[in-house]
């Protein structure tokens, strides 16, 4: 009997892939029991009257397949009252599985084989992911440091006749920076002179300090009819486990989006959609206490990182992250450091190197790890193949290693046992 | 749902050349090709005139009841607790991944490793959609049984790979041995199997499984099974084919809470492969949807607990309505192919006259006040199956009733002579 030939067994696409420096770490940081302040969700209790409306949801049988419009109508309304941007609850949204699925659905549904799609780093490492799995090219533009500022003549160079989208994700993760109206404006021309689309992961969208406000790239003009806006429930209600998300199109692209979703996942589970319908009419007083608690929360770890001789360039202007650079008189790498600093400190971040791609990073991750992960007795997956030199690329970019990021949704017990652990180090 | 527009993508007019100033009117937008065979679903359409009508829908398979208190209770419980209500590990939490396993174990006899052969996925939906995009090339030839859920081709589709079709026929809808080997081929990348069977309620049986097995190791093509009704079987067994010889390494195994404990909106699915395999549906799992609902994978963890007293009780129950629905289509003159399994049962409509099924639905939609599914897009050949009629049985005893009632009062056979039931 032939054993099973298991050379080429998957994919192209699947192929290419390389394992996700954030989800190993963090497997990583749950054996060593390390607080965690790499993975972007709350170690504190989401909102009671959101969990409330889900529990009367499951209680009252609202178990089956279904999809709630009504959903749909608080998207459309909230958006329109955000962005001052009109949308057709009926024709011009989409309810995904979270915004993971939206994004996943709007690249498929757009993005062609060798198409081009434009990412700017650093960047969360799905965009690249769902271009390479719907067969399209990504195309890295890097933003420069330390202010993570967007040079225009980089991104025009980068849209060409290839191009079918940008993606634009604002405020941003990791570095916590909110694109600016004039930034925003600069983007438009770019995409109206290409003839191109934009993609948005907006995300973060309510979760903004010092009185800076998101605003979406659709309301641009002549934007709304060439943008897929992408955003959910996750990190604005507290929820990253409900898996309830969206996408704000025009009509054309939005059924072809819907279609995608339907072969994807078929529909959003159901009782959370309906708990969404709570959620999404929370009162104004709900999204000024959450920028409150996270802007407190972002003062007192920007405080003490600096107190630690990490540089922190600029205060996030949104999100829940801070990208910090190493201090200057610590000689590793990031992924060096993050390894030390789970091991001797007890805390997890995450290396900044996860946000750029071919930055040598996998490579050094994947040696770094599976040396720690032989210690505990766990095995890495044995067909990962890395193809960068990790080497050459520090010494182009030694920026690209020098970054941690912090996450800052978490409890205070939390925060204050992360800046006792760095004080002991100090001492 | 939000009526989508059918047919072909849309084109919209260009922009024409700018200056960086923003214009009026729509630049030009193009969907990607791989939405070219996609159109409103049978189910959307159906479900839509039933609406129209108040025809009983007996057309949509899920039920009108409810999934059981523990299984609610247990998500409850983990919707009030912190932690819960965040992201679950990418590929199931834990507790799920290993409860899985258990069941598997105790279902097929095979022992897989929790960690690395089970991947939780949104719905088994998504377990299809992660593997055919993490396991499958554009080009690939796939074989796929017609009648076939509509959903199978429209994913074969969205990945490029190319589909061969092998039909099943009534009465038995058994496996073509002869149109089966000229499927097969070096070029086979793989064979879709759903058992139990979806719309036919064939359970495919052991030999024919090592049929199908056989020609997967000569031909050095891998299985991909969707047994989201295997709990659901009034005659025979439900065999995964993954527990024949030398199968279980070119095997993913597919299942989710749905149908067996009646939760369908839960979207709580997994897919169970060795390793290599996993590793595929895995990274386009993460990139698709990153992880599956976490409360409700906890209540899936209890479910996946149930006595098996839990199972005895619900194939009972569908084989009460089975055998309720069954009797009575044939005695108001359908011809009725008994199914073995899931919650269908296709019957000929031939003795009321009508030209086709989508002429016949239509007619008992809006004449005869209930709703059934028109099978023919199920087949490569519209015209296989368009004397054919799909009901569902997963409706409340009441549904059914009323249903054979209206049925009984309003459709009549047009003439006495009974329907040619030779193989096609």
């Amino acid at each position: 009997m032939q054993g099973f030939d298991c050379q080429n067994v998957l994919s192209r696409r699947a192929r290419s892939f390389k394992l996700s420096p954030i989800q190993q770490l963090s497997l990583l940081a749950q054996r060593c029991n390390a607080i965690n302040l790499a993975e972007g969700f709350p170690d504190f209790p989401a909102p009671l009257h959101i969990k409330e409306a889900a529990v009367a949801a499951i209680t009252a049988d609202f178990n089956q397949y279904r999809h709630v419009q009504g959903v749909c109508e608080k998207v459309a309304s909230a958006f329109e009252m955000a962005h001052g941007v009109k949308v057709d609850p009926a024709t011009e949204v989409t309810l995904c599985c979270g915004q993971s699925e939206a994004l996943a659905a709007a690249i498929l549904a757009v993005v062609e084989a060798n198409d081009e799609v434009v990412i700017l780093e650093p960047a969360y490492d799905t965009y690249e992911a769902c271009t390479i799995l719907a067969g399209g090219k990504p195309v890295f533009v890097s933003l420069d440091p330390p202010f993570w500022s967007l040079d225009l003549k980089k991104l025009d160079a980068a849209i060409g006749p290839k191009t079918k989208a940008v993606i634009i994700n604002s405020p941003h993760n990791p570095t916590g920076k909110v694109f600016s109206k004039v930034e925003l404006a600069d983007i438009t021309n770019l995409c109206c002179k290409h003839g191109c689309l934009a993609i948005t992961d907006e995300v973060y969208e309510h979760i903004t300090f010092d009185d800076v406000k998101h605003v979406s790239l659709a309301s641009f003009p002549g934007m709304k009819e060439r943008t897929i806006v992408t955003s959910s429930l996750s990190k604005t209600f507290g929820v990253t486990g409900w898996r309830i998300g969206w996408a704000i199109a025009p009509s054309a692209l939005t059924s072809a989006i819907q279609i995608i979703h339907t072969k994807l996942t078929d529909s959003a589970p159901a009782p959370f959609q309906e708990a969404a319908l709570t959620a999404l009419q929370s009162c104004p007083d709900f999204y000024k206490s959450l920028k409150q608690e996270y802007q407190f929360r972002r003062d007192y770890v920007c405080n003490f990182l600096n107190d630690f001789g990490f540089i922190v360039h600029f205060r996030p202007q949104g999100s829940f992250f801070v990208f910090v650079e190493l201090p200057s008189e610590v000689r590793f790498d990031d992924i060096e450091y993050v390894m030390e600093a789970i091991n001797t400190l007890g805390i997890a971040f995450v290396p900044g190197c996860a946000f750029f791609n071919k930055s040598g990073a996998e490579e050094n991750l994947k040696f770094h790890v599976s040396t720690d992960l032989a210690k505990k007795g766990l095995q890495m997956p044995r067909n990962l193949k890395g193809s960068n030199d990790a080497s050459e690329n520090l010494v182009s970019n030694p920026y690209k290693h020098r970054y941690i990021r912090v996450a800052f949704c978490k409890d205070i017990s939390t925060l204050q046992a992360a800046k006792l652990a760095l004080r002991r180090q100090c001492k | 749902m939000a009526s989508s527009t059918e047919g072909a993508p849309q084109t919209v007019a260009s922009d024409g050349k700018s200056n960086g100033v923003a214009v009026e009117t729509p630049p030009t937008l193009q969907v990607s090709k791989r939405l070219e065979k996609f159109q409103t679903s049978i189910f959307t359409q159906t479900t839509g005139l039933a609406i129209k009508y108040q025809a009983l829908n007996l057309g949509q398979g899920f039920p009108d009841f409810d999934g059981p208190d523990f299984i609610k209770e247990a998500a409850i419980e983990a919707i009030k607790t912190v932690g819960k209500n965040q992201y679950a590990r990418g590929y199931g939490i834990p507790d799920l991944n290993r409860a899985i396993a258990a069941r598997f174990k105790k279902d097929s006899g095979l022992d897989v490793d929790p960690e690395t052969e089970v991947t939780v996925t949104t719905g088994c939906t998504e377990a299809l959609s992660a593997t055919m995009l993490g396991l499958l090339n554009p080009g690939d030839e796939v074989i796929l049984f017609a009648p076939f859920f509509d959903v199978y081709e429209q994913l074969l589709a969205m990945v490029g790979a190319t589909i061969k079709f092998v039909t099943l026929r009534p009465p038995d809808f058994s496996v073509p041995e002869k149109e089966l080997r000229e499927a097969f081929s070096s070029k086979t990348r793989a064979i879709l199997v759903n058992t139990p069977h979806n719309p036919t309620g064939k359970v495919f049986s052991r030999k024919e499984l090592e049929l199908i097995a056989s020609l997967c190791i000569k031909n050095n093509a891998l299985a991909f099974t969707d047994e989201v009704y295997s709990k659901l079987i009034f005659r025979g067994e439900h065999i995964s084919i993954a527990t024949l010889d030398g199968m279980y390494e070119r095997t993913v195994t597919m299942n989710s809470m749905a149908k067996t404990f009646s939760l369908t909106g839960w979207k709580v699915g997994w897919a169970i492969a060795p390793p290599q395999l996993s590793w595929g549906l895995r990274i386009a799992h993460s990139n698709l949807t990153f992880s599956t609902s976490t409360p409700l994978q906890w209540g899936a963890v209890a479910a996946l607990q149930a006595p098996d007293a839990y199972y005895v009780d619900l194939a009972q129950n569908y084989k009460r309505r089975k055998d309720y629905l069954v009797e009575n289509l044939s005695s108001i003159g359908f011809k009725v192919y008994e199914p073995h399994g899931t919650y269908f049962v296709m019957a000929d409509h031939t003795p009321f006259g009508f030209d086709d099924d989508t002429a016949f639905v239509g007619h008992l939609i809006k004449n005869v006040g209930v709703a059934a599914i028109p099978p023919s897009g199920f087949y490569e050949n519209a015209s296989d199956g368009k004397h054919l009629v799909r009901f569902a049985f997963c409706k409340d005893d009441e549904t059914l009733r009323k249903a054979v009632e209206r049925m009984k009062i309003h459709l009549k056979p047009t003439s006495l002579k009974s329907t040619n039931d030779s193989a096609n």
